[in-house]
């Protein structure tokens, strides 16, 4: 017994002296309970959602009040048409379109069935079940509505209500996950091969003190870490590659839009991944603790990024903070080329963070780089 | 023995502080060309540091240094391209070969083309290495561990190669065959400083430097430092050593007793009269003392006193 407590104790001991994977240990479950509490949640709120209301009446208005009072479905905009409704989509703008028919409030008022457009971007597939379900709803407590002041229900012919709407999944309309699955499955293997990989480099370069003989050598740092990160580069090339042909064969994941524009894309994420990588190895003494730094980092980038769990069901202060993970932008970036065929011109804001970051995280590399290569 | 007075290392007041410590203070060094300079001195003494100065990697925060001609802080890429550096722990990719070790470094020192494969071919021949070029530089032995190390820091054939801690952990034949290597060098003119805490590694450089809390507490040839200690040694063969011990430890001018066995090792301050008086009181304590022989005084009995009077101080 005393032998076993005095093991117990060297080994809290080196515990403590090992302040990061202590401190790891202890904000793993806070942060954990927190991502996972505030990541599983598919109830989806806040639909963004555009109108195109080809009758501009009251009633009309009226539909669109009552959508939005639902709380689901947050109208960012009303657009001309149809064009404007598939841009709004490709581009992320907004997840549903909403088109009123022309004659709306006249059908309505002679009580005919009048159905009204759910255009419904299906890239994600929880997102989609909670639009056409709450609208489904919608129009049956309207049409039920609208039915009170005519005939008894017992006399009533089964007649169509008065008041649907009518689903239309844009892109991936047969709802298979791995289409979904797999544009995002890029992001998460180079986010963590990459930071992984060069993080590690570093370290075991460090650990077995062959960065000193590097140090002294005329080679230059640039020399030393452009040389030991390019193969990492090819690699998640390649892994890239593997995984969309791997789709496009086993799960006929379709390539709608430009490969080359993600392929050019990808080179902001892999560079922000790498910087990162250099961060770490800064920070970590030991190779392990570069894995273990990599593991934390990998976690809020599977549970917040919009990779398993709908962006859009998050509150919105873990949303900012998702902006600042590379993955959210490039996942973004990923399914919109590759399942609605976005041009680049859809994807301002997500390149624009992305090269915010890259610049944030070199930067911040080359920083402590420089002090702590010596 | 350098036969030139050409200097390759040229320290003048060369200090180094990190925030409020001061590492290096005033260090001046003069190393000639074809020479083997050792520098000694207790872990964290500030020997690395100053030898990453020397190398160019670490500014000086005070005096200056030009090596091969090249002043450290303003030139510091021609220092690093004119010399070879071997690092305590080998600095060796374990998962690569040998050949492979040495081919890198070869090209990271600007080999190229033919010259860098006749160059390879020329130091594993020499080296002995090419029956195990293509053997993991993990699976190798300490002593090939280390040849195979020397091979990489003098790939390009600098003109000077800083040592640092050569033969840590590597066994005394291996040891003794790294030194004939390191004179061999520097016989054919390459200039050698090396680190090391053997003090019969010490004995074999050419000249020598103390470095102690940052500072040089003294420097010259092996001899000479022995010379300026002013220790007599004599070993007294004894029954009883704790008992010798006992007896001669709180003689004055006493630097250290130490047992070896049955020998008791006395350094001392006094010369051949503190020696005589050492034996006197053995003899009168009536110890059976089978014999007594003078030694001479080595740079680790001269290490050690000048230690212990610093730490006194």
């Amino acid at each position: 017994m005393r032998r076993l407590l005095a093991v117990s104790l060297k080994e809290l001991r080196q515990l403590r002296r090992d302040r990061l994977t202590l401190a790891m240990m202890i904000s793993m479950p806070v942060s954990e309970l927190l991502l996972l509490g505030y990541a599983i949640n598919t109830d989806v709120r806040h639909i963004q959602t555009v109108v195109l209301d080809r009758d501009r009446s009251a009633a009309s208005r009226r539909l669109v009040v009552q959508m939005q009072s639902t709380g689901y479905y947050d109208i960012v905009g009303d657009v001309e048409n149809y064009a404007d409704v598939a841009r709004a989509l490709r581009s992320g703008r907004a997840t549903v379109g909403v088109v009123v028919p022309a004659r709306f409030s006249s059908d309505l008022t002679r009580r005919r069935p009048t159905r009204v457009q759910l255009i419904v971007d299906g890239s994600d597939p929880q997102l989609l079940g909670t639009a056409i379900d709450t609208a489904s709803g919608l129009a049956a407590a309207r049409s039920a509505e609208l039915a009170t002041p005519g005939l008894p229900q017992t006399h009533a012919r089964p007649t169509p209500a008065p008041l649907s709407f009518e689903p239309i999944i844009l892109y991936n309309p047969e709802q298979r996950t791995a289409v979904y699955i797999v544009p995002g499955l890029i992001g998460v293997l180079l986010t963590m091969t990459m930071v992984m990989l060069t993080s590690m480099a570093l370290t075991r370069e460090r650990e077995r003190g062959t960065l000193e003989a590097l140090i002294v050598s005329p080679a230059t740092r640039l020399e030393i870490v452009g040389g030991k990160i390019a193969p990492y580069i090819a690699i998640g090339y390649v892994q890239m590659s593997l995984v969309l042909l791997a789709g496009w064969w086993f799960f006929d994941v379709p390539t709608a839009g430009s490969v080359p524009l993600l392929y050019l894309l990808a080179a902001l994420f892999i560079a922000a991944h790498l910087a990162l990588g250099l961060l770490f190895s800064t920070v970590a003494r030991t190779q392990q603790q570069a894995m273990q730094m990599s593991f934390f980092f990998l976690l809020p980038n599977i549970l917040i990024t919009g990779f398993v769990f709908p962006f859009e069901s998050m509150p919105l202060a873990v949303q900012h903070l998702a902006q600042v993970l590379p993955l959210t932008h490039f996942l973004r970036v990923a399914r919109r080329i590759l399942l609605k065929g976005a041009h680049l011109e859809d994807m301002n804001a997500e390149v624009v963070w992305l090269a915010a970051i890259v610049a944030v995280f070199i930067v911040s590399a080359a920083v402590r780089f420089k002090k702590k290569l010596l | 023995m350098p036969d030139s007075n050409e200097l390759v290392v040229d320290a003048q007041h060369l200090s180094r502080r990190f925030g409020n410590s001061v590492a290096v203070r005033d260090v001046s060094l003069q190393v000639r060309r074809g020479e083997i300079f050792g520098v000694l001195g207790p872990n964290g003494a500030g020997k690395s540091t100053a030898l990453r100065m020397l190398c160019g990697v670490l500014d000086p925060t005070g005096g200056r240094a030009i090596v091969v001609g090249h002043d450290v802080a303003r030139e510091p890429e021609q220092v690093k391209a004119s010399i070879g550096y071997m690092t305590q722990s080998f600095s060796l990719y374990t998962d690569l070969t040998v050949a492979e070790n040495i081919g890198f470094y070869a090209s990271l020192y600007g080999l190229g083309g033919a010259e860098r494969r006749r160059r390879i071919d020329h130091v594993l021949r020499e080296s002995e290495l090419d029956a195990r070029a293509h053997q993991l530089a993990g699976e190798l032995s300490g002593g090939w561990k280390q040849r195979l190390a020397l091979v990489c820091a003098t790939i390009h054939q600098p003109p000077l190669l800083f040592l640092d801690e050569p033969t840590a952990g590597v066994d005394p034949l291996s040891r003794r065959e790294f030194w004939e290597q390191i004179h061999g060098l520097a016989t054919a003119g390459t200039t050698i400083v090396v680190t090391t805490h053997y003090m019969d590694e010490a004995e074999r450089c050419h000249r020598l430097a103390f470095i102690f809390h940052g500072e040089v507490f003294d420097s010259g040839r092996p001899d000479e430092i022995v010379a300026r200690a002013g220790l007599s040694i004599a070993e007294f063969v004894v029954d009883d050593v704790d008992q010798a011990t006992y007896l001669l430890q709180d003689m004055p001018g006493v630097e250290e007793c130490a047992h070896y066995g049955h020998v008791l090792r006395l350094a001392v301050h006094g010369g051949a009269e503190a020696v005589a008086d050492a034996r006197a009181r053995l003899e009168r304590a009536g110890l059976a003392l089978h014999d007594v022989r003078e030694t001479r005084a080595t740079v680790e009995d001269a290490f050690v006193a000048m230690v212990r009077r610093e730490r006194r101080a």
